[in-house]
């Protein structure tokens, strides 16, 4: 364990605290939090549990809005370069959390901050500007109302600096629109959980940081001959130059099993997507991958995955931008069987300037098409815009409308349970979310990531243990089944890419640089090093799984059952994949057997050490994490099993 | 000795930048690189610059700044080879 006043590198020291509503700004050290949780989301996580009142909603001015970078982010470790947003979460009423790559975070760092934590609310348009240790809080009556893309070139103009790094938010955000990001670097997103819309709801606009300062580790020597081993195992791995444009290099094959097992398609209807549409999308010469200009890469990876896109032609020519990846092809190809790619790389695209979460867009829009389809809703309710099947043109105009809250936008941007209330007839149940987020996850094929995903405690998303991911590469280090459609033995493996991720995300290293893929990048071992040599601190691989990253997961689920009535029957996937299957290609018939899903919850309540009946946690496990504090809180509002 | 970019190759993840601070200061401050790479995420564009306080990490067998580019983007252009080519 971390023993107090021992860790002496990686931080940069200082938790930056801003109320926006008396505009007080103070900072707190960093170390007693991070001492608990090792950084990052812990630390946000942490905060939040202590300071947060039950009762508090989203958009209460008390609610927080918590920017953490991770502690190794600002030294030179591979992938370091995360940030993790928490808050309310604006559809569950619980945790929030929604992770982020680029330069942002690094930069936070050498301006001397780990974390920043904002309260209260502004009552003009206001954006922060973090520059050292001067902390200003600006008038936001310029940018306000505009893109992300001329939000950024404004303020690049105003302060006059062309390295600063930007996080904000875009018309959605401002409209309170509920899925609604944090943009960084014009197109890494902070989608999940409406971190927009909080930022939008506290009139914030933008937090803009430049450092100029250094970070610290308490051995360097030592932490450079780690890193060096680390970037030798990248250079070693024949598996880099696939992950580099991942979503090129794979799904530009039509028989790539991907197409199979992820793929959740017209809102669900099915899991399966005709093959000469993928290859009408896809295609090297026509499709989506012709219109890559580069490859760029986050703040030091090794691999670069993301895709320069640009569209040199016809009626969306000048669209262009950074970070075209799978999702895009699962949300906004299959969901809505669009397989024009420059249709769906326009979609992408204005998602990313109008600062909307693209798995919101996604499963929110599809399931309005799959209505109008029904006939649940009729022109008359679009405003004219035909919502067929494979309408690229619709999905635009409509995507736009959402972010400005224009005519049905109204109806769809205060959340889409609240929208099925008003709309009606049975229409909730096409509605693909969990714990009230849509959700784009795939359910009935890869029985892992079901499970990750209906468990995830920031709700439907697969950043919580999801395993497929780590069958791509090999070797593979963690434990459970490698075959994805098997319900046996797979609970292991979704506990261990839990942890690891809680790891990653307290650390700040990206999931993909170390443990998604299954290769072996960074191992625990690594991690171990790394953190040691560089925090100055003694802990081993059992401490690190066993009790940090158990600490960050039961952090989250504490909060959740503190601030809802979550229970077992919100770990369920949707009602919609336990009852209808999927009806074509290589898994036609397959549904949720509700049975062995259930086999496979009680395995995994178990190895948390949480309650089977109710999923709840237990006082004998808080207190074995040292959470005694959380424990008797919990025990307060009763909902605690002794 | 120079070190030179193939800027096709350039990727923009800065690593050559921070290794290089680490160099002259034993810590990450990028300020202090020898080395600046600025990314223009909104049109793909990646500058990098050197300046006058590269000593071509006369203590180390490789530059810091190569040793650590994945992408192999970095090289050393050695003179003898210039003359050479002249």
């Amino acid at each position: 364990m971390i023993k107090e006043g021992s860790i002496n590198g990686c931080l940069a020291g200082k938790i930056l605290r801003i109320n926006l509503s008396n505009k007080k700004i103070w900072s707190e050290p960093t170390a007693k939090y991070a001492e608990e949780t090792l950084g990052g989301r812990g630390i946000n996580s942490l905060i939040m549990i202590n300071e947060i009142k039950v009762g508090t909603k989203w958009n209460d001015p008390k609610n927080l809005l918590c920017f953490g970078a991770g502690s190794l982010v600002g030294t030179v470790a591979p992938g370091a370069c995360r940030v993790d947003v928490s808050t309310i979460n604006v559809f569950s009423g619980g945790k929030g959390s929604a992770n982020i790559g680029g330069f942002w975070g690094p930069e936070l760092k050498y301006a001397g901050f780990d974390n920043i934590i904002i309260e209260g609310k502004s009552e003009n348009p206001i954006y922060l500007y973090i520059n050292d240790s001067d902390i200003e809080i600006r008038d936001a009556n310029l940018i306000w109302g505009k893109t992300i893309f001329e939000t950024e070139n404004i303020l690049h103009q105003e302060l006059s600096d062309r390295e600063i790094k930007i996080a904000s938010i875009g018309p959605a955000g401002e409209n309170r629109v509920r899925g609604s990001a944090i943009i960084i670097d014009t197109a890494k997103a902070a989608g999940g959980s409406g971190v927009g819309c909080v930022m939008g709801d506290k009139k914030l606009k933008a937090i803009v940081v430049r450092g100029h300062g250094k970070i610290n580790v308490a051995e360097p020597k030592r932490f450079m001959r780690e890193v060096t081993k680390c970037y030798r195992q990248y250079k070693n791995e024949p598996n880099v130059i696939m992950m580099r444009k991942a979503p090129f290099n794979k799904y530009s094959n039509p028989d790539y099993e991907g197409w199979n097992t992820n793929m959740v398609v017209r809102n669900g209807q099915d899991d399966y997507w005709e093959k000469e549409k993928r290859i009408e999308l896809m295609n090297i010469k026509t499709g989506v991958p012709s219109m890559q200009k580069e490859t760029r890469a986050c703040y030091l990876c090794p691999i670069g995955c993301m895709p320069f896109m640009e569209i040199n032609k016809g009626k969306y020519k000048g669209t262009k931008g950074e970070g075209f990846w799978i999702n895009t092809i699962m949300g906004n190809a299959c969901r809505f069987d669009i397989s024009d790619p420059k249709e769906v790389i326009k979609s992408w695209s204005l998602t990313n300037e109008l600062g909307l979460d693209s798995d919101y867009v996604a499963a929110g829009l599809s399931w309005v098409f799959e209505l109008y389809e029904r006939g649940i809703i009729t022109k008359k309710d679009t405003d004219g815009l035909e919502l067929t099947w494979g309408n690229g043109d619709s999905l635009n105009k409509l995507i736009i409308k959402l972010a400005s809250r224009e005519g049905i936008g109204n109806l769809l941007a205060d959340g889409m349970i609240e929208a099925a209330k008003k709309i009606g007839h049975n229409s909730e149940y096409y509605l693909i979310q969990v714990k009230g987020q849509p959700s784009i996850e795939p359910f009935r094929i890869p029985k892992g990531w079901s499970l990750a995903v209906s468990t995830s405690p920031i709700a439907g998303r697969h950043l919580r243990g999801a395993t497929m991911g780590s069958n791509t590469c090999g070797p593979r280090p963690r434990p459970g089944n490698f075959n994805v459609i098997d319900y046996n033995n797979q609970v292991k493996g979704v506990i261990w890419q839990g942890k690891t991720k809680e790891l990653e995300d307290n650390l700040g290293i990206c999931n993909y640089v170390a443990t998604w893929m299954g290769a072996n990048f960074l191992t625990l071992d690594n991690f171990v090093e790394l953190i040691n040599s560089g925090m100055g601190i003694s802990l081993t691989k059992e401490e690190l799984m066993e009790h940090y990253a158990a600490i960050g997961r039961n952090l989250e689920k504490a909060f959740n059952t503190l601030h809802t009535n979550m229970s077992r029957e919100d770990d369920i996937p949707p009602k919609r994949f336990r009852e209808e299957e999927v009806k074509s290609g290589h898994y036609k018939g397959f549904k949720i057997d509700e049975n062995k899903y259930n086999e496979m919850l009680d395995e995994f309540y178990e190895l948390w050490g949480w309650d089977k009946k109710t999923g709840k946690q237990t006082k004998i496990g808080l207190e074995r994490l040292g959470l005694k504090k959380i424990a008797r809180k919990i025990s307060k509002y009763g909902k605690l099993i002794i | 000795m120079e070190i030179t970019i193939n800027s096709s190759l350039c990727y923009g993840c800065k690593t050559c930048q921070l290794v290089c601070s680490f160099h002259h200061t034993g810590a990450f401050w990028p300020s202090k690189s020898s080395i600046n790479v600025f990314r223009n995420p909104q049109d793909g564009i990646v500058e990098w610059s050197i300046n006058s306080t590269c000593d071509g990490c006369k203590s180390e067998d490789t530059p810091l700044c190569i040793r650590y580019c994945v992408y192999g983007a970095l090289n050393l252009f050695k003179e003898e080879k210039k003359e050479k080519k002249l």
